[in-house]
């Protein structure tokens, strides 16, 4: 049941990852790698949530596992690793907690009152700062591989097995 | 006709020199494959280093200005000392990566194979004239998306369904404003305003609390992904000033969401 449950998440992740793909007009070659990019992604992020892990580390893993994705499939369809990853990614931006950020900013400027002033001050810089570093982290996690091979172009990555 | 010529020639007093011609040229068309991957949203790495693999495959060595909305070229061949020096000012942004994957690959096929700079226009006209999805594909596409991120914020089976009009409408509202030339940024207003107000239905309807996720998600697909993730592999590759342009207009895009969904808010009276 647990399992079934985290399939049906990887699917609904799939299907944003490639309603942003299609709004971004990928070429259609690249639609079924996103799909793939993103439910994996996506899956990452819930299991780390799962096992209680921070939502920014959880989020940063499922980035750089988009990222690591994406040179292969460049490789293998022949486009550049951001069109992959772009919209593989999005799905894992934060929608709810922004929202409650701009609730809480609003409450902010409206009257103060001193009982619960101090409790939506706190939630409000709370939300914001996870969705800051979520947004950082999604970033940061799909150029990881390009810092760490400190290669210009994705053609000059190779991911194989050295010779003995 | 012989005015015309005479024209030409004073303003291109050496236009019988081929190479003089050739940098002309090349130039022209470096600052075109500039200004496409710039508004289909490529990185400013990524443009500076598409143009280098093309000018070094012409034996010439190019520096460039990436800024949002100009480009600034200059191409120069060490060994005849001629230069070329241009401007160009990019169109409005609008996300479209075939064209980036188009170029990318046609850079590649620039280097291999010898391309001559006839063929790279040729390219790029056949690049710019590649179709985009069909429209009800889109919107039925991003519809399904919207309700995705309903369904992982934990909105019921009606939420999804309320999500999916929303989004649909708010995606179609987008395309008709920038149809008719709104400002980008109203574009988006008109469209979290709309996507919104549909989303707010159950919410109306119902509980706020249990139906809250529909009205939070139906904006999710205006967020500005491409500026924001380009603006922090800008910054993360030294080009602090495009980086910072570039997060200022996702920052402003966000707000406009926000102004939308406070406009719905406000008539709904939550």
């Amino acid at each position: 049941m647990e399992l079934l449950l985290l399939l049906e998440k990887g699917l609904w992740f799939g299907i944003a990852a490639v309603g942003f793909a299609v709004l971004f007009n990928v070429p259609v070659r690249t639609l079924a790698p996103v799909f793939i990019m993103g439910a994996l992604g996506g899956l990452t992020k819930t299991i780390m949530l799962q096992l209680e892990l921070n939502v920014i580390v959880s989020t940063l893993a499922g980035a750089t596992i988009v990222g690591f994705l994406s040179i292969p499939f460049a490789h293998k369809k022949h486009a550049p690793p951001p069109i992959f990853a772009i919209p593989a990614v999005i799905p894992m931006v934060p929608g709810i907690l922004a929202y409650r950020m701009m609730l809480g900013l609003i409450n902010l400027a409206g009257e103060v009152n001193p009982e619960t002033y101090q409790q939506i001050l706190s939630e409000t810089v709370n939300n914001g700062m996870k969705v800051m570093l979520i947004l950082m982290s999604l970033a940061g996690g799909v150029g990881v591989p390009m810092l760490i091979t400190r290669k210009e172009s994705a053609k000059e990555i190779r991911f194989k097995k050295r010779s003995r | 006709m012989t005015k015309n010529l005479t024209l030409k020639e004073e303003i291109l007093p050496m236009n019988n020199n081929p190479e003089k011609d050739e940098i002309h040229v090349l130039g022209s068309t470096l600052l075109e494959i500039g200004a496409l991957l710039m508004v289909s949203g490529a990185s400013s790495g990524r443009i500076r280093n598409t143009i280098n693999r093309i000018s070094d495959s012409f034996g010439y060595s190019a520096d460039m200005l990436i800024s949002q909305r100009t480009l600034m070229l200059n191409i120069y061949n060490e060994d005849s000392g001629h230069f070329f020096n241009s401007l160009k000012r990019t169109s409005p942004h609008g996300v479209n990566f075939v064209m980036l994957s188009g170029i990318s690959r046609m850079s590649w096929l620039i280097v291999e194979q010898k391309w001559n700079v006839k063929q790279i226009n040729e390219e790029l006209k056949r690049l710019r004239s590649l179709p985009h999805y069909p429209r009800m594909i889109i919107l039925s596409v991003v519809g399904l998306a919207g309700a995705a991120f309903c369904r992982l914020a934990g909105g019921v089976a009606f939420d999804m369904v309320m999500v999916f009009i929303g989004t649909f409408c708010g995606l179609f509202v987008r395309q008709e404003a920038m149809k008719m030339k709104f400002n980008p940024y109203m574009c988006v207003y008109f469209a979290a305003f709309v996507s919104s107000l549909l989303a707010g239905i159950p919410a109306k309807l119902g509980s706020y609390d249990t139906h809250e996720h529909a009205f939070a998600t139906s904006v999710l697909f205006l967020i500005p992904g491409v500026p924001l993730i380009n603006s922090f592999s800008d910054m993360i590759d030294g080009n602090l000033q495009n980086g910072l342009i570039r997060g200022l207009n996702g920052f402003i895009i966000s707000f406009t969401i926000a102004l939308g969904l406070l406009t719905s808010m406000f008539i709904y009276q939550f």
